[in-house]
């Protein structure tokens, strides 16, 4: 249909709770191109695994899917039926979560776990399996993968066992990887054997990657074009090197400022007064503005969208363009 | 002893031979990754656990022959900041409790006077007074961690030990508890261990650094001599491995395989397995900590 693999328009997932509604993604667009690699950076609940929930349609009580579009490969997965779903799942779309001990089951081999992937989305012999499974454990560099396979989850160690969860969701080939803060809980040398475990895969397999973290150095790593998420939005849309080079949003802007750096020495790190907003009742406006340093009056009356302000680059802020979202209704 | 279950089955070498000094005023950094014994090594330098052999020496006292009233003072002198300010306050104590509660143990303040250092106390860490009738469900990541800082200070600590104080914020609160922490020991001067596996961080905060590896010391020096020109192999890989914003690293020296248990280190030197320089003296012999450049120490055969 489109040049893009991935195409989200206009998703908004809510939360319904007793104290009220919680708007944990909101009017949020998102494009992949084909095998591209697309960072989604943000804070701790700012939405960004609630989009990657989303693309999977496993959103589940008390959180919904209440509007927009979600266009995979040309078709709009919200209109998908479960069974339909539980075919793109693990198939055409895999996932890779943060801990790789608790997303694998520990009272099967890794092997089988894998090999049930195999058998659900893929045509192939019973004897044919054992054979990928150990083939697909190859690539991604487990040692002696023939035994290892035998081998239960507790006896890998974590970096190994991330290894094997990317096994299993490149197993079926997928068009889609959605990683959710896949190096996160590993130690520094084990994250950098994934990150360019990853970069080898991503030219092996030609999939598109959905990669979602809160380290600005681990996102450089991988991705090509980058979304940072603040609070339920995408406040900024563009190249790896413009959101690096020449942040526009203040959020971004000092975000950048505020971590400490190995390549950098600064006396003092620049502060983002407060802290994140809690979403059930966003501030008004531009939901960054009590802590921004560039806040007008505007900021708190209206709220801005996401507009051009670039080459491929886009950004929601009123210091760039004056276009204003709808008042809710 | 005896019994059914045998009460010890291994023996875990999780800080082995390990020597090193903080100065009065200096913020020393300890980093390292997960299970290489730099927690363990801030519990014993508290006494909070007893070392299987060695001393710790504080102001020239040796902490481990300390009887306990002694200890006791002693303790006013040393504070611990820890990691989980979610785990590290009790629920149903009110922060005036918790950060006064140091106060009543070591009978520093009573009454109206023991309020108002509580007040003080708030306040130096950057929250209002009339947070202190609260509850530590009421705050935020970030506010929960001024308060554990607020308690710690509460007895004028010297030496201050902060076990991972940020690693479980948010990145834009991360800058605000580093630049207190910063402003506090320009205040008072304490002295701070450090402990940390995020390197990008103890660079900013530290004076020195010891890279710890498996229980052992690898490498010991200035911030400047460590980041800068590292010696040691395992330094160079972790320095290496760092990712840094805005920049895909080509230069990497990645590490095969990972880190072995403690409880059966490999022979000689225990980076030996994973190190692309080891040499047949490397399996057998464990290398001593030896001063290659003024106050620069390295643990590698390579280097004498």
């Amino acid at each position: 249909m489109s040049e893009y693999l991935l195409d989200i328009e206009d998703l908004r997932v809510y939360y319904y709770l007793a104290e009220g509604v919680v708007k944990a993604v909101d009017n949020v667009h998102l494009k992949i191109g084909k095998e591209e690699v697309l960072g989604l950076v943000g804070e701790s609940g700012c939405g960004k695994s609630t989009v990657a929930l989303s693309i999977m349609r496993l959103i589940r009580n008390p959180g919904k899917i209440v509007g927009g579009e979600i266009w995979f490969d040309g078709e709009n997965l919200l209109k998908k039926s479960d069974a339909e779903m539980r075919q793109i799942r693990g198939g055409r779309i895999a996932t890779i979560f943060q801990n790789p001990m608790s997303s694998m089951n520990p009272v099967f081999t890794v092997g089988s776990q894998i090999g049930e992937a195999i058998k659900l989305h893929q045509d192939v012999q019973k004897s044919e399996i054992i054979e990928k499974v150990v083939d697909i454990l190859d690539k991604v560099g487990i040692p002696s993968a023939q035994e290892r396979a035998k081998d239960y989850p507790h006896e890998y160690s974590g970096g190994m066992l991330q290894r094997a969860m990317i096994a299993m969701a490149l197993s079926c080939n997928p068009k889609l990887l959605i990683a959710d803060e896949p190096t996160t809980n590993l130690d520094v040398t084990i994250q950098a054997q994934i990150l360019e475990l990853m970069r080898a895969l991503r030219k092996a397999f030609d999939a598109s990657i959905l990669l979602i973290g809160h380290d600005l150095g681990v996102i450089s790593e991988l991705c090509d074009r980058v979304a940072v998420m603040y609070a339920g939005k995408v406040v900024e849309h563009a190249v790896l090197s413009a959101i690096f080079e020449e942040p526009k949003h203040p959020y971004t802007q000092a975000l950048l400022k505020s971590i400490p750096r190995l390549d950098m020495k600064a006396e003092r790190l620049h502060i983002i007064p407060g802290t994140v907003p809690r979403l059930i009742d966003p501030p008004p406006g531009c939901r960054f503005h009590p802590r921004c340093e560039h806040a007008m009056k505007i900021c708190s009356e209206a709220e801005p969208l996401l507009t051009d302000a670039g080459k491929d680059h886009s950004v929601a802020c009123f210091l760039y363009s004056s276009k204003k979202a709808k008042p809710p209704t | 002893m005896g019994g059914v279950i045998p009460k010890q089955v291994a023996t875990i070498h999780a800080v082995d031979g390990v020597t090193f000094n903080i100065e009065l005023g200096e913020t020393f950094g300890l980093v390292g990754e997960s299970g290489c014994g730099k927690t363990t090594l801030a519990r014993v330098v508290l006494r909070l656990i007893p070392p299987t052999g060695g001393e710790v020496r504080y102001r020239g006292r040796e902490l481990f022959k300390l009887g306990q009233r002694e200890m006791r003072r002693l303790r006013l002198e040393m504070a611990m900041v820890f990691q989980n300010p979610y785990g590290s306050l009790n629920p149903r104590m009110t922060i005036a409790d918790s950060v006064g509660e140091p106060l009543d143990i070591h009978s520093l303040a009573k009454g109206a006077e023991k309020e108002k250092r509580i007040m003080e106390l708030v306040e130096k860490v950057g929250l209002a007074p009339f947070h202190i009738y609260r509850y530590p469900h009421e705050f935020s990541g970030g506010q929960k961690q001024r308060i554990g800082i607020a308690r710690a200070l509460a007895g004028n600590p010297k030496l201050l030990v902060a076990d991972e104080p940020v690693s479980s914020l948010d990145v834009s609160v991360r800058a605000q508890i580093l630049n207190l922490l910063n402003d506090l020991q320009e205040e008072f001067g304490f002295t701070y261990l450090y402990i940390s596996h995020d390197l990008s961080t103890v660079k900013h905060m530290c004076d020195r650094v010891a890279v710890m590896y498996l229980g052992k010391i690898a490498e010991l020096g200035s911030v400047q001599d460590v980041y800068n020109s590292p010696l040691h192999p395992y330094t160079k890989a972790l320095m290496s491995a760092i990712p840094i914003p805005g920049r895909r690293r080509k230069d990497r020296a990645i590490l095969k395989g990972t880190v072995p248990t403690p409880i059966d280190p490999p022979p000689g030197c225990r980076f030996n397995p994973r190190c692309q320089f080891s040499e047949p003296m490397c399996t057998k012999e464990n290398p001593a900590l030896i001063e290659v450049e003024k106050g620069h120490f390295v643990a590698c055969h390579q280097k004498k």
